[in-house]
Order: C-alpha cells, then sequence, then structure tokens
C-alpha cells in the first residue's frame, strides 16, 4: 500500500508531498496505517468544490491511497477535514519512514 | 478624505455569542453558529444601501453608532482544529501579558496591525467599525501556518520545517498579511483566483510590509522588502518567504526547488485554478509578486515613508475601487487614478505610479 498526501497554499504557498509505502515500514506501523486509511473512509470523504475561490491561506489537501492495483484520491480542503482524515494526515505527515518533498506551486 | 467602505455588523445573535457556540456546542450547534457567523457577512453587504444613504448625508456610520476601538482577544485552541476554535480565553484587551509568548505576541501583532491602520489611513480594525479581533493560538499540531479564517486568527506553531518554532506570532508581517486579508474580506472581496487571488495576496504582503516599516520607522529606501525575514525552517534556505524588491529570489531547497515569483508579466504563471492543491489556485502566491513588485518600484520611486502616499495610494484602491473579479490591469489603472486624485494630476506620484506599472509589464 502507498499514501501520498500532498499539501498546498498556507501563507507561505508551498507545496509538500509526503508519501509512505508499507513495503519501506514495520509490520506495527502497516497496521496501523491501514487501520487509519480503513477509519477515514476515502470514498466519502467530502470532495473539494472544483474551481474554488475559498478562503485565503488555508491549508489545501490531495490523498491518493494506491492499494492492490486500485488508487483512491479525495482533494478536501483544511476547514472541511473530517477527524478520521486529519488523524490520518496527521499519522503520514509524522511516520519516520516517510519520503518528504518541499517546492513551489506548479 | 471620507470612506465608507465598512458596513455596520449587526446579526440577531452577537457574535461572541455566535463564536462561543462555536467552539463549545454539540456538533449541530457549531454548524449553525458557523453558519450565521458567515451569513452574518452576507447581510452586512446587504446594508451597505444604508451607508449609501448615509452618505447623501454627509454621515459615517461612526457617527451613528460609534466604534469601541481596539478590542483585541487571545485564545489557547490547545493544538485542537477549527471545530474546537476559539478555544480558552487567555487575554482579553488591557489585560497584562499572560506569560505564553504565542498568546502575547499575537495581542502585540494585532496591536501593531491595528495601530497602523488606524493612525496611517484612520481605518478601525478589520471592518472598519471596530471589529473585535480574536487570534487563537496553538492551533492544530506543529502547524506550519498562520490565517484568517473569515472571523477570526488562527497561529500555529510551526513544526521547524517550513517555519522555525514559535515564529509565526513573532512576525509581525506575517501577522499582518493575514489581517489584511481580513480587510480585503470586508471590502474588495478579491476572489482567491489567478489574478484577483494573487491581488489579494499581493495586498497582504504590501501591507504586511507596510506594518513592520512602520513599526521599525525605516523609510522606503531603508526597507528589506522582505515577507517572513529569518523565520524559514530546516527545510528551506534562504532569507525569506518572499521578496517585494527581488521576486524569485528569496528561498530554494537542497532537492532543487526555488521561489519561482516572477516580477513582470513576461514570466507570468499561468496555473489552473483546478482544485489541485499544487496549482495554488491558479498560482495566487506566485504571481503575486509582479503586482508586489510594482508597489516596490512605485513606493521607492516617490521615496519617503512608503506608507505616506505609495502606501495610502494602494489603500483606497483595495477598500473603495477593486471588484471582487478586478484582475492586474484595472488595479494597476486605478491606482494611477486615485495616486491623481490624492497627488494631483499629471504629479510626481502619478506618473511613478504608472512607470511602476509599467516596468513589470501590466501597463
Ligand atoms: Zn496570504
Amino acid at each position: 500500500m502507498k499514501v501520498s498526501i500532498v499539501r498546498g497554499g498556507g501563507i507561505a504557498g508551498l507545496v509538500t508531498t509526503t508519501t509512505v509505502d508499507s513495503a519501506s515500514l514495520a509490520s506495527q506501523e502497516v497496521a496501523e496505517l491501514r487501520s487509519r486509511v480503513e477509519r477515514a473512509g476515502l470514498s466519502d470523504a467530502p470532495e473539494r468544490s472544483g474551481a474554488s475561490g475559498g478562503q485565503p491561506d488555508r491549508f489545501d489537501y490531495e490523498l491518493t491511497v494506491e492499494d492492490g492495483g486500485q488508487a483512491h484520491t479525495v482533494r478536501v480542503c483544511e476547514s472541511d477535514l473530517p477527524g478520521p482524515l486529519r488523524a490520518l494526515i496527521s499519522y503520514v505527515t509524522s511516520l519516520p519512514g516517510r519520503q518528504e518533498r518541499v517546492g513551489p506551486p506548479g | 478624505m471620507t470612506t465608507f467602505d465598512s458596513m455596520p455588523a449587526c446579526c440577531i445573535a452577537p457574535p461572541d455569542l455566535l463564536e462561543a457556540v462555536a467552539g463549545q456546542g454539540t456538533p449541530e450547534e457549531r454548524e449553525a453558529a458557523l453558519r450565521t457567523l458567515t451569513a452574518s457577512e452576507t447581510s452586512r453587504a446587504q446594508r451597505a444601501s444604508v451607508t449609501g444613504a448615509l452618505s447623501r448625508l454627509t454621515l459615517t456610520i461612526a457617527d451613528v453608532a460609534p466604534a469601541p476601538g481596539m478590542v483585541r482577544t487571545v485564545y489557547d485552541a490547545e493544538n485542537g482544529g477549527d471545530f474546537d476554535l476559539p478555544g480558552k480565553k487567555r487575554r482579553g484587551e488591557g489585560d497584562p501579558p499572560f506569560g505564553d509568548a504565542a498568546v502575547d505576541e499575537a495581542y502585540d501583532g494585532a496591536g501593531a496591525t491595528y495601530d497602523f491602520y488606524r493612525t496611517v489611513f484612520g481605518r478601525d480594525s478589520i471592518d472598519g467599525r471596530g471589529l473585535e479581533i480574536v487570534s487563537s493560538v496553538h492551533y492544530g499540531n506543529d502547524y506550519d501556518n498562520a490565517a484568517w479564517i473569515g472571523f477570526q486568527m488562527i497561529y500555529g506553531d510551526g513544526s521547524g520545517q517550513i517555519f522555525t518554532k514559535g515564529s509565526l506570532t513573532k512576525a509581525v508581517d506575517i501577522v499582518a498579511h493575514e489581517l489584511t486579508h481580513g480587510i480585503t474580506q470586508f471590502t474588495a472581496h478579491l476572489v482567491y483566483s489567478k489574478q484577483s487571488g494573487a491581488l489579494n495576496e499581493s495586498f497582504s504582503d504590501v501591507f504586511g510590509s507596510l506594518v513592520k516599516q512602520y513599526g521599525l520607522g525605516q523609510s522606503a529606501e531603508q526597507a528589506d522588502w522582505l515577507i517572513g525575514e529569518g523565520i524559514l525552517g530546516s527545510a528551506l534556505r534562504g532569507t525569506a518567504l518572499r521578496s517585494l524588491k527581488a521576486p524569485g529570489t528569496a528561498w530554494s531547497t537542497p532537492t532543487g526547488g526555488r521561489d519561482r515569483q516572477p516580477a513582470h508579466m513576461r514570466d507570468y504563471l499561468d496555473l489552473p485554478d483546478d482544485g489541485n492543491p499544487s496549482n495554488d489556485h491558479g498560482g495566487v502566491h506566485l504571481n503575486s509578486g509582479i503586482p508586489n513588485h510594482a508597489f516596490y518600484l512605485a513606493a521607492t520611486a516617490i521615496g519617503g515613508n512608503a506608507w505616506e502616499r505609495a502606501g495610502r495610494i494602494w489603500y483606497v484602491t483595495l477598500t473603495e475601487r477593486l471588484r471582487p473579479r478586478s484582475d492586474f490591469r484595472q488595479a494597476a489603472e486605478a491606482t494611477v487614478r486615485v495616486a491623481g486624485e490624492l497627488f494631483g494630476v499629471d504629479g510626481d506620484e502619478q506618473r511613478k505610479v504608472r512607470a511602476a506599472w509599467q516596468q513589470v509589464g501590466v501597463l
């Protein structure tokens, strides 16, 4: 399983991409990751409404879970983040085995 | 000069109560309170006609409903998210320092920003009529951001990665940048997308820098024209987040990322506003470099304290002339007109403002 999180916006306007691959995690971490993905209920997550407007300097997220040849992606604004999705994001972005890249938009 | 940029904010439930409900009620109550807080902004717009009528009587809202002046309240979000706001009250207006750096810096930063707008432009708070400035610190965990969220400020502690820990409340230009998003919300209401969004960002950078310059007593010549100087975390190398003097030069990353802000229309980055977080609402934090640089060029050409002439021209443009969908060209033309109205047609200021926009390729 692979989980990637793209975070854009904020006052800095930077794009941070965080990726974790279950192949490089300890078995306990994989179990925790799977359970958080399940609890996040990605298929029910509120979709960010396309071209936006929206509030200045808030974070926008795109979260992709690839598992067993299937990929699921959701886009959500920080202000609409449900608790379980917030918990998944904070777990992934604090895993020691994560890959992280910071850069400008575009 | 009289301004009518502000409308009275009256709603049936007082904002204080709504915010308490938004912070402490059941999920349903919170949602209802947040909806009401948003709706009261809409009703403000409907009161524009009242303000218009008053203006014909040469009265302002201040004459019929005197504003209370500066009122700051700082809360501790205790690492919670939006549904936990505002949090526990830590310091109200006039209270002694609380003893938590984030609380006291948020209080002082709101004060510096209020004082600037009040003293320099005669503006009474975010909405122009004494809106209480509510701030919640310790938002989220290691949260690398600060934001005006429509009715209050939130500040994270910083993770050390994008921002050094504790820096977001320390940098007064960051505080003023965010509070200026509030002023834009109550005035031009620039849509946060593509050029109008980049203008929204640029006005926040311009006045963020001016609040800092005003506090330090620096002339246009002496100012560093940086946003977020000295607060970058370990993922970034460089001096600041953005530079109005030299857009595109503020930072880089060890893996080859760099500040990509353009300083001229020929380098405009036409990103789509498609909901993809990588595209930054159509490059609002990138293309803001162009109007940012125009302001820097105008202010340094005019000389002296940037807030006195260039700043006033930009302030009147933001609060009285622009529309939600205004683009770079409309903003440029408006500043040129306003410069003529304030300081004389074909005067030094108007010529230098026009030249600045020509140098960045907008006019
Ligand atoms: Zn901003």
